[in-house]
């Protein structure tokens, strides 16, 4: 697993472990195009990979997104949040 | 039988073999058997290039280059969730509206792209639910080829018949089956519901997530949208009105692709031409190429005046041998290159006295279309399905599907039997 931190006046980010998948929540604070672009292009990265179920996006009402990872592309995706700077750090966690 | 005859039933019978064991790609061995009918002197390169159909492979290009840049604005995905919102997160619902929209789809696009498009969303909105997607997919593969049926863009066979007989326009494809089209599909969507209404129980929270979504977000480009919506109109327009302005569908199709290439500019263009299905599209060419080195030595010939014999020259009994041959053989055997060997079979029959050819071209295309239901590997669009379903841990187990698509591909060959001879036949 990874422990990671980011921007909290900015975002909000909450997880949960179901059967097979870890279930996201992100909640954006502001329309800043920065972070919006962001979680576009992660959105773009796995919708272009040709795997159909490792990260699904659904977008609600109030910046909100659902976001449901395979939980082989945990890592994947957390680092792809990494990447598009909508994350501070990311670590491994000591079990 | 000619020595020359002889050589082209051989290769055409170890390509066919080739073809339905799938050891080897079916674009390659069918290349290579249509070189071979030039190679060996079967027929002439200039003759083979005129067995080609180039409104076959215009009409087939022309549609996926509109298909994949109009997917590209997100607006399949768009229609899939508002559908699921409207059956308010019942999954049996939404099984039936995607089963709907795939059939409608396939009609207008064609039925390869359409599951191409559905599979995704259906993954996406299956898994919210925490519902297994086998059902969906099943009732989506069935409901591509009942949709297929109903024009003449929506299942290569029917591409094929229709640019083949220059009588059988878009309209009369509609005229002739759209209304069996909707019969089965009616008769269908009540069995769809008692196979698999207990298999896709979900919870009211999870439906209630469905019922939130924000599904305008899914449009990525509306500047882009509304280019498709127009070109694609257009082309639609210009497939009901093709005869009228001495027109092949082919053409239609291109100029819908071209001017949607004009307006987007020339950085979709690239993208656009990768999407094309080229592998499909040489496909086609070998195969024309093979069945011409059969048409050109009188093999065809001979086969036709012996289903001619067999029957009697009986309209009604050629009609439903043609029908239910269609039917059987495409449930285990790709329909394309069986369409592409009985067109010639029946235009020969034209010529040794059946004078009313209509009703025996309208039971190919329901055999053809309809039979692609019975086994998995029975259409392109089956295939397809399966494939992208196994990659994502949910396989479609051949004897799975068999159980199923069979019984419902024999359902649907009884009501068109019925239809064939009541409307034609008597």
């Amino acid at each position: 697993m990874l422990n990671y931190s980011y921007d909290e006046a900015a975002l909000q980010i909450s997880e949960s472990a179901n059967e097979n998948d870890m279930e996201f929540r992100i909640v954006l604070a502001t329309d800043d195009p920065s972070i919006l672009a962001g979680l576009k292009q992660v959105r773009q990265e796995f919708d272009e990979n040709r795997v159909y179920t490792d990260v699904l996006f659904y977008h609600y009402p109030d910046r909100e997104y659902k976001i449901i990872v395979r939980k082989d592309y945990y890592v994947d995706f957390v680092l792809e949040l990494m990447k598009q700077r909508l994350l501070k750090s990311v670590a491994w966690a000591e079990d | 039988m000619e020595q020359q005859a002889i050589w082209a039933v051989g290769i055409f019978l170890v390509i066919y073999a080739l073809i339905i064991s799938e050891k080897i790609h079916r674009t390659i061995v069918a290349m290579i058997g249509g070189l071979l009918m030039v190679i060996l002197g079967i027929v002439d390169q200039e003759t083979a290039v005129h067995h080609i159909d180039f409104n076959t492979l215009g009409l087939l290009i022309g549609m996926m280059i509109i298909v994949s840049t109009t997917a590209e604005t997100g607006v399949f995905k768009y229609i899939a969730v508002l559908a699921a919102k409207k059956a308010k997160g019942e999954p049996v619902r939404i099984l039936v509206l995607l089963s709907l929209i795939t059939a409608v789809g396939s009609a207008f696009l064609d039925n390869v792209t359409t599951v191409l498009l559905m599979v995704p969303v259906t993954f996406s909105i299956t898994r919210q639910l925490r519902v297994n997607p086998v059902p969906f997919l099943v009732t989506q593969i069935i409901a591509s080829n009942v949709g297929g049926t109903a024009t003449l863009i929506g299942d290569p066979p029917n591409i094929m018949i229709g640019s083949a007989v220059k009588e059988l326009t878009f309209m009369a494809f509609i005229n002739n089956l759209a209304p069996v089209a909707v019969v089965v599909m009616a008769a269908y969507v009540p069995l769809f519901i008692w196979m698999f209404r207990k298999k896709i129980q979900t919870t009211d929270e999870l439906k209630r997530g469905v019922m939130e979504m924000n599904e305008k977000e899914l449009i990525s480009d509306p500047k882009l949208l509304r280019k498709c919506l127009i070109v694609l109109g257009l082309t639609l327009i210009g497939f009901f009105t093709h005869q009228l302005f001495h027109l092949e569908s082919a053409t239609v199709a291109l100029a819908g692709a071209f001017v949607l290439l004009l307006l987007t500019g020339e950085h979709m263009m690239e993208q656009a031409f990768t999407k094309v299905e080229w592998m499909t599209i040489f496909f086609f060419v070998g195969l024309f190429v093979l069945v011409s080195g059969l048409i050109e030595t009188g093999v065809i010939a001979e086969l036709a005046k012996q289903a001619i014999d067999l029957t009697g020259g009986d309209l009604v009994a050629t009609s439903l041998l043609i029908l239910w041959l269609s039917a059987i053989a495409s449930a285990f055997l790709d329909n394309i290159p069986f369409v592409a060997t009985m067109i010639p079979m029946i235009q020969e029959m034209g010529s040794m006295g059946v004078s009313n050819l209509e009703p025996l071209w309208w039971s190919l295309a329901l055999g053809a279309c309809l039979g692609g239901n019975g086994s998995l590997i029975g259409a392109s669009a089956n295939l397809i399905v399966a494939g992208m379903s196994g990659k994502e841990g949910y396989p479609i187990r051949f004897v799975q599907y068999l159980k199923i698509g069979f019984p419902l591909m024999l359902l649907s060959i009884v009501i068109s039997s019925v239809y064939v001879y009541v409307r034609y036949l008597i």
